[in-house]
């Protein structure tokens, strides 16, 4: 963005305002494209689960009800603003804030396209994690702050929510930081090239007979001495089709619709118990931003777990348009940009169809599919990944002479690593399953039953 | 930056960097302040908040990124929000617009004030730091990123390392057997399958048994099948 | 790039970190509630943190003590906080109260 800026305005002015300028751009457009997004999720998440429910949903503002978001905002925008008697006046007012500026702060490092990366922090992961964190502060002041019972029930909830499965979640990134060797999101679409499951190990045999359409230059994990090699490369190397990542992913994005509160871990704001949760006492633009930063949330999380292990913008005919140099380079970041695009797309509409299949799970079944499911499966993930990266990248020195896998070359050693990881994971997964599926063998204390009722 | 690099970006950025110091040591200070001062307990908690941000910020401006993205998630998302938890657990309403500082308050002001004035000022401003000559112009200077904390902690800190994981470990396991609270002090209750369960037996015994209200029955029964509402 | 170290001199970060210590040590002191006495001692242990990454920042940058020093002082703040936090909810239960104050069975 800087460069261009300096291609168009030249030496007109001083060099720290074009860097300040371009700075102020990215910003503005990665904003403008999040909320367009969220417009367009709010729209399609009532027509979809109308559709769902047999419903019409939304269908007279606008063609098909495109424009519904549009009168719903101006319809939030003149609504009074009011603010119970006995509230906290500046938290009350503070909270809506602080909910929603770490979750916009999330976009600044996801790397939309190729090429197209507006922060590049290497430690980015973390700071994705942290932040999201951050916004239940927001969420607790809300519901301190309006003085009221249910929106205090509703924070407690939404906070404990949030809290307990950032551990899954985090358990679960941290197979993708073994796999990557790192913390930086940037670098995760193209460690993600490749073709499933084999990823970028079927080599080229000879550099001058590979076409650049079908073979292009892959680095490496970052540890390891090889040099960058010549790798069939149909964009489709993604993490999600080897046994870790999938496992990974499916234990990310359950936590990641719990901390996003949708359906069914929506019980901070479940309407039928407690009126809206933390948002009880919020009217007019206030609310609005409350639901604003539900959606960005899980527009953010949706890009994080399609940049973890779905590949980012990472897909077919990118890495040959890109090797075509030139001005193709530019369509192959919009080509992923799309991709990217679309598979956050398809995430969110996940869990719209999530909504419309399954009912609110009670709290104790909140935390029991936490603690007892996903944090142990996530868990033995990380030793798997730890395995597959030791299988396929580690020299017998380094695996003290235990192993030694030098000989073998990078399909066959990638391939042993898949069936090694297969068979742990899926292993544990049943073991896991099985004993949280086991009958309970609860005594029928008659006495306490009879006092408790 | 290349070619790009003028002498007024070095100075604009040196100036740029002592403002943005000045400015969070403000916030920092500013929060602390209130944190200790106000009246209301989770007003303060939420200044501890901001002054935790300010902090992080910091570190971020030192360079150390792995430290002020640690700050926030540990501070501002696990720490404060235990705090917040704690506070309203134990609130007592009508308590809150009591004193909260203890009657002879000004000892306690004497004491880190006399503190700061008389040794931490003098001794900082006059010891000779001796600080290491600053890098050729041109090449970045070696500093230590997350890798090389991860690296360390795998190598020459393992023990201190693996002794903070007991110790997390045992402060949980601690922090649950203190907090938690009595059997019997908690009302039981009970699932769907139970109630229909009990109401069976009694009705197999055929005895007048001490029937539960019928709006508590239904408020249970659909609180236990809340979410197919 | 410039950095902090040419721009900043090293004391004014120490008498930053000294001034919120001092304020987390009033804090400590002259608190009624528990939960507030707990808020100064965390203000005290970011004041230590902000020294402790000051030198590893100005005096051995490639050196990663300094940091992994800072990390071990965030968790064991963090297990304080908690264990600490747990002690004060046990407190109110059993006494109603969080004043520190009024909980002294143990005065002779």
């Amino acid at each position: 963005m800087t460069d261009i800026l300096r291609s168009w305005i030249g030496g007109a002015l001083p060099d720290w305002l074009i860097v300040l300028i371009a700075y102020l751009l990215v910003t503005t457009i990665v904003l403008f494209y999040a909320v367009g997004n969220f417009i367009m999720m709010v729209w399609a998440e009532r027509r979809v689960v109308a559709r769902m429910q047999d419903r019409l949903g939304p269908n007279r503002v606008g063609p098909a009800g495109l424009l519904q978001p549009i009168a719903d905002a101006v319809k939030m925008f003149t609504k009074e603003d009011i603010v119970p008697r006995n509230a906290d006046r500046w938290v009350h007012l503070l909270a809506p804030i602080v909910a929603l500026a770490p979750v916009a702060m999330m976009l600044a490092v996801i790397p939309w396209g190729r090429g197209w990366e507006p922060v590049d922090l290497n430690v980015a992961l973390l700071y994705m994690v942290a932040v999201s964190a951050v916004s239940g502060v927001g969420l607790m002041m809300a519901g301190w702050g309006s003085n009221n019972k249910f929106a205090l029930l509703g924070a407690m909830r939404a906070v404990a929510q949030l809290v307990s499965y950032e551990i899954p979640a985090v358990t679960a990134l941290l197979t993708v930081v073994i796999l990557a060797g790192g913390m930086s999101l940037l670098e995760l679409p193209y460690m993600q090239a490749g073709v499933p499951i084999m990823g970028a190990t079927i080599l080229c045999g000879d550099p001058a007979g590979c076409s650049p359409l079908l073979y292009s230059t892959i680095t490496s994990f970052p540890g390891s001495p090889n040099e960058p090699v010549q790798a069939l490369d149909l964009g489709l190397g993604w993490w999600v089709f080897t046994p870790v990542g999938f496992l990974g992913f499916l234990v990310f994005f359950i936590a990641a619709l719990a901390e996003g509160e949708r359906t069914p871990f929506d019980i901070p704001e479940a309407d039928s118990e407690i009126v809206a949760g933390y948002m009880t006492e919020y009217s007019g633009m206030k609310f609005a931003t409350f639901y604003i930063a539900q959606y960005i949330l899980n527009f953010a999380l949706s890009a994080l777990a399609a940049t973890a292990f779905l590949g980012g913008w990472q897909g077919p005919g990118v890495a040959a348009l890109a090797n075509m140099g030139g001005p193709w380079v530019h369509v192959a970041a919009a080509l992923s940009a799309f991709y990217l695009l679309a598979k956050i797309w398809i995430l969110f509409f996940v869990m719209i169809w999530l909504r419309g299949a399954f009912p609110r799970l009670r709290v104790d079944q909140l935390m029991d599919f936490a603690w007892k499911l996903l944090l142990p499966l996530a868990l033995v993930n990380i030793v798997s990944a730890s395995l597959m990266v030791g299988l396929t990248q580690w020299t017998s020195a380094q695996w003290g002479g235990l192993i030694s896998l030098d000989g073998f070359a990078p399909w066959q050693r990638q391939l042993i690593a898949v069936l090694v990881t297969a068979i742990i994971n899926i292993a544990a997964a049943y073991w896991i399953l099985a004993i949280n599926q086991r009958p309970k063998q609860v005594e029928w204390d008659e006495e306490e039953l009879i006092a408790a009722s | 930056m290349g070619q790009y690099q003028s002498p007024c970006l070095v100075l604009c950025m040196n100036t740029l960097i002592t403002v943005l110091f000045l400015i969070f040591a403000a916030l920092i200070l500013t929060s602390a302040i209130m944190t200790v001062t106000v009246k209301n307990i989770v007003h303060a908690a939420l200044w501890l908040i901001s002054s935790f941000f300010g902090v992080g910020a910091l570190y971020l401006l030192m360079e150390a990124e792995f430290l002020g993205v640690a700050q926030v998630l540990i501070y501002v998302g696990a720490v404060s929000i235990l705090i917040l938890f704690a506070i309203m657990l134990t609130r007592d309403l009508e308590g809150s617009q009591n004193r909260q500082l203890t009657p002879r308050w000004w000892i306690a002001l004497i004491v880190p004030a006399a503190l700061f004035g008389l040794l931490i000022v003098p001794t900082v401003m006059t010891h000779a730091w001796q600080l290491p000559p600053p890098p050729p112009a041109g090449q970045p200077p070696a500093i230590s990123g997350a890798q090389q904390i991860g690296t360390a902690f795998m190598r020459e800190y393992f023990l201190p390392f693996q002794v903070a994981a007991i110790l997390l470990t045992v402060a949980m396991i601690g922090a649950i057997v203190i907090a938690f609270e009595e059997r019997e002090r908690r009302r039981r209750v009970l699932t769907l399958v139970e109630q229909v369960r009990l109401r069976q037996r009694q009705q197999q015994r055929q005895q007048p048994a001490p029937r539960p209200e019928p709006a508590a029955t239904a408020v249970q029964t659909s609180e236990a099948t809340g979410g197919e509402t | 790039m410039p950095s902090m170290t040419e721009a900043v001199p090293l004391p004014w970060v120490l008498t930053l970190a000294g001034a919120l210590f001092c304020v987390g040590l009033f804090g400590a002191l002259s608190r009624r509630n528990t939960v507030g006495i707990l808020l100064g001692i965390e203000l005290m242990l970011n004041a230590v943190n902000i020294n402790l990454i000051a030198f590893w920042r100005y005096l051995e940058p490639n050196v990663v003590a300094g940091q992994t020093f800072a990390l071990f002082v965030i968790t064991v703040a963090a297990a304080e906080a908690a264990v600490g936090l747990a002690m004060i909810i046990a407190i109110y239960r059993a006494r109603q109260t969080v004043n520190a104050d009024e909980v002294d069975s143990l005065r002779g």
